[in-house]
């Protein structure tokens, strides 16, 4: 996501939009590794956080979950989550936290690693697993943890207004811990500036994902999880905006002249994909589906990042309101209302329900989820169960012919039709 | 039907509390909430004039659970559901399902979907305890609770009527805990099984009556010390199935301070009798021992697991792991270390909820008790 794993095929030439991303990232990454003397320290926080806090105090956001990404994609896991194991840490912890953890003891990484952190900053509307993982990083150093705590964004309109205040006091926690750390006074007009650009970049995020309404899509979720590594760990940035921009130009101009991931007569299947995504098959999917005919468009995890903040409110209470409604803080009613809304809006006709071992946050939700969505659309899902970064929970052979299988039936029904 | 229980009866019912809890309910004409673990304000439910009842899973076999929750979700979670889905779900006219961590907080959601006709009702602790925030925000949760039941039943509730269930309640942990001290310092009197069966009733049943029982049980006790007996410290949140308890008595272990929820925690949730109930109530949440979904304090299971240790003067502690528990696993490896640092023998035992043999946990722990033995002791 954050860091491009190395490969050995031969180099494409890159976009504006790729270039810019590059450019960003090594800006990003140098300025961390510069951070102490650059007179600023280093947060660790989740990748769903209220980072623009940290924007506005000079904190370097850093996202082990991203390098972990990196390490991911490029096959690490089984190396990296096996020191983990030695060390006493069970096979069905999260992916992420057990090849970070590898990672630490190690060394090992296909990127240039990440800087060491100063603090933790853990909102768990992403999920708890976090909060337990900067703990346990936490205890190598000795150092502060601030757990975000979102709870559940009920249907109670009451108690929604209730949780809102409750965040708002939290954030304001947050601003003093982060001041007695640095001992310096938070800029609540630097936050209102941060904030028209985390307001801006999300808009044009949303509208860079919406691309998935053309037919054909010029845009897959693989082109999204790519998408979406600047609004995760640069959003409430100038150079944030200016690469959405870029983007979402690319990908209209790809749309008004009908350039589709498969050309317009190939594409059969729109598909809805549930969870995060298998990161070392990534394009093994996305060529194995288009195989069939099959394009999938979206997930809620990629909306996550696509905020609406409202910039006539109090800043604390837009980033309240915004970061406790994520999906993956949202009831199981909300979820399906959620998907829903996408299925309609991307003319979807087909689903892909991915029971993530390593994501207990979003998967335990995926049986239910299944039987509403399968029940409102009335269309069939497939449900495979994997791990996003753990090869060794990973069944090519049982999972192809799942695959195969899915889309045999959809072509039955289609001919039904 | 729980007044005039004798220790030999407490044992059985706890094996399984659901026949004599239906048989109570449709006697008394009473409504049944129930909740699983941990920190629901049962007093507020039973203010209501229902009868709150603690789940704490299931011994038999799971059905319908796995569709719901894939294998890797927290034992307890799944066993608890089971219990519901498959067993015990008509016998409950609502449930108050706190939240304080991902499982639980899809548990909650599962369950109103698969209840849609129940009062389903989530209690949305806060998962950090060291903040002003934490307090304000528990305070809320409870006057959220009381609304929401008073919605559902068409009733309100006085401080007294809070009053009242907190005194009920207070009475039942101040008696368990006189127990507990008779038994740590008397182990021959009262085995751990029946102490343990003692504290995991009262979650279950009317107070008012099991009340009685202790009262009487505490009276009867004569206290005997015995020989050959080793004092622990057991640790974690729940030790299930019961049958854990009989191989510590097996091996002659003492338990003589714990960590559980289902063990000190619960006994230790005293509420000042004074002052406005509500507060009360939010200021025995804050002041609760550590529990590792909610405390952020990364250190304060060690300091209290080495505290209790020194303080009774243990020879080990033994760490329940309830098997596929995210919160446990995440902290397990570095408290090991930490504990072991200490010069502190500690041996970890896994649990599952529907495991039915205890063999192989037998093996483990005679191995650890005879090395033990042979070492320093």
């Amino acid at each position: 996501m954050s860091e491009t794993p190395k490969t050995d095929k031969p180099k494409k030439e890159l976009s504006k939009a790729q270039m810019l991303s590059k450019k960003i990232t090594e800006d990003y990454m140098n300025e961390a590794f510069r951070a102490h003397e650059l007179g600023k320290l280093i947060g660790y926080t989740t990748a769903i956080s209220p980072v623009e806090i940290f924007v506005a105090h000079d904190i370097v956001p850093i996202y082990p979950e991203n390098h972990a990404v990196a390490n991911l994609t490029a096959k690490k896991g089984i190396q990296l989550c096996s020191v983990t194991e030695n060390l006493g840490y069970t096979s069905h912890l999260c992916a992420y936290a057990r090849s970070d953890l590898g990672y630490r003891e190690t060394g090992i990484t296909v990127t240039k690693g990440i800087p060491e952190p100063d603090l933790f900053l853990a909102c768990n509307a992403q999920c708890f697993t976090l909060t337990k993982w900067f703990q346990v990083l936490a205890r190598k150093g000795n150092l502060p943890v601030f757990v975000f705590d979102t709870p559940e964004y009920i249907m109670d309109k009451k108690a929604r207004e209730e949780i809102i205040k409750y965040c708002v006091l939290q954030l304001k926690e947050l601003i003093s811990f982060l001041e007695e750390i640095t001992k310096k006074k938070f800029d609540y007009d630097r936050l209102k500036e941060v904030m028209k650009y985390s307001a801006e970049s999300s808009i044009l995020y949303k509208r860079f994902l919406d691309m998935a309404q053309y037919k054909p899509s010029p845009i897959s979720i693989f082109d999204a999880l790519i998408g979406m590594a600047i609004a995760v760990y640069r959003r409430g940035t100038p150079e944030c905006v200016e690469y959405y921009k870029t983007l979402c130009d690319e990908f209209q101009e790809k749309a008004d002249k009908g350039i589709g991931v498969l050309p317009k007569d190939k594409e059969k299947y729109r598909l809805y994909w549930e969870n995060l995504p298998v990161w070392f098959k990534f394009s093994d999917h996305a060529k194995l589906l288009g195989s069939y005919g099959g394009v999938i468009l979206t997930s809620l995890y990629v909306h996550a990042w696509s905020f609406e903040f409202d910039l006539n409110k109090d800043p604390l209470l837009t980033l309240a309101e915004n970061y406790v409604s994520r999906f993956s803080n949202s009831t199981l009613e909300d979820r399906a209302d959620m998907a829903m809304d996408l299925f309609k809006r991307y003319s979807m006709n087909g689903m892909i329900m991915f029971m993530n071992r390593s994501c207990k946050a979003v998967s335990f939700a995926v049986p239910t989820l299944k039987d509403v969505l399968v029940k409102r659309t009335g269309i069939p899902a497939l449900v495979f169960e994997s791990d996003m970064g753990d090869q060794r929970f990973y069944s090519e052979t049982q999972i192809r012919t799942r695959i195969e299988a899915y889309f045999e039936t959809l072509d039955r029904l289609q001919h039904k039709v | 039907m729980w007044d005039n229980l004798s220790l030999k009866e407490v044992v059985e019912y706890t094996k399984d509390p659901f026949p004599s809890i239906r048989k109570w309910a449709k006697e008394k004409g009473k409504k049944v909430v129930g909740s699983t673990i941990a920190d629901v304000p049962e007093e507020v439910i039973y203010a209501f004039g229902f009868l709150p009842v603690t789940l704490v899973g299931t011994d038999k076999p799971l059905k319908k659970a796995p569709s719901r929750l894939p294998d890797n979700a927290c034992s307890l979670a799944r066993s608890n559901l089971e219990l519901v889905l498959s067993y015990e779900g008509d016998l409950f006219d609502g449930f108050v399902l706190p939240q304080v961590c991902d499982t639980t907080q899809h548990l909650s959601d599962i369950w109103r979907i698969s209840f849609p006709d129940k009062y389903v009702e989530c209690f949305l602790a806060p998962r950090q305890v060291d903040r002003p925030s934490a307090r304000y925000w528990v305070k809320e949760e409870i006057e959220r609770l009381i609304e929401s039941m008073g919605k559902w039943t068409g009733i309100g509730i006085t401080d007294n009527d809070l009053k009242n269930a907190i005194s009920l309640y207070n009475e039942n942990k101040r008696l368990l805990k006189e127990i507990y001290d008779i038994k740590k310092k008397n182990p021959e009197t009262i085995t751990n099984r029946e102490f343990f069966s003692l504290v995991k009733l009262s979650m279950q049943v009317d107070k008012e009556e099991f009340n009685k029982s202790l009262k009487k049980i505490k009276d009867s006790l004569a206290p005997k010390k015995g020989d050959g007996y080793l004092d622990i410290v057991l640790a974690g949140i729940t030790c299930d199935p019961p049958e854990v308890y009989g191989l510590f008595d097996e091996i002659k272990l003492n338990i003589v301070a714990d960590t559980l929820v289902t063990g000190s925690r619960y006994l230790d949730g005293i509420v000042p009798d004074n002052g406005n109930p509500i507060d009360a109530l939010a200021d025995r949440h804050m002041n609760r021992n550590f529990f590792s979904p909610i405390h952020d304090n990364v250190y304060r299971n060690f300091e209290e697991i080495k505290a209790l240790y020194k303080e009774n003067n243990a020879k080990a502690v033994i760490y329940i792991h309830i098997e596929f528990c995210e919160s446990q696993e995440y902290d397990l490896p570095d408290l090991k270390k930490m504990i072991r640092k200490e010069g502190i023998p500690m041996h970890v035992l896994d649990t599952e909820y529907q495991t039915l043999s205890l063999s192989h946990l037998r093996t483990r722990l005679q191995a650890f008790f005879e090395s033990l033995k042979g070492g320093s002791l």
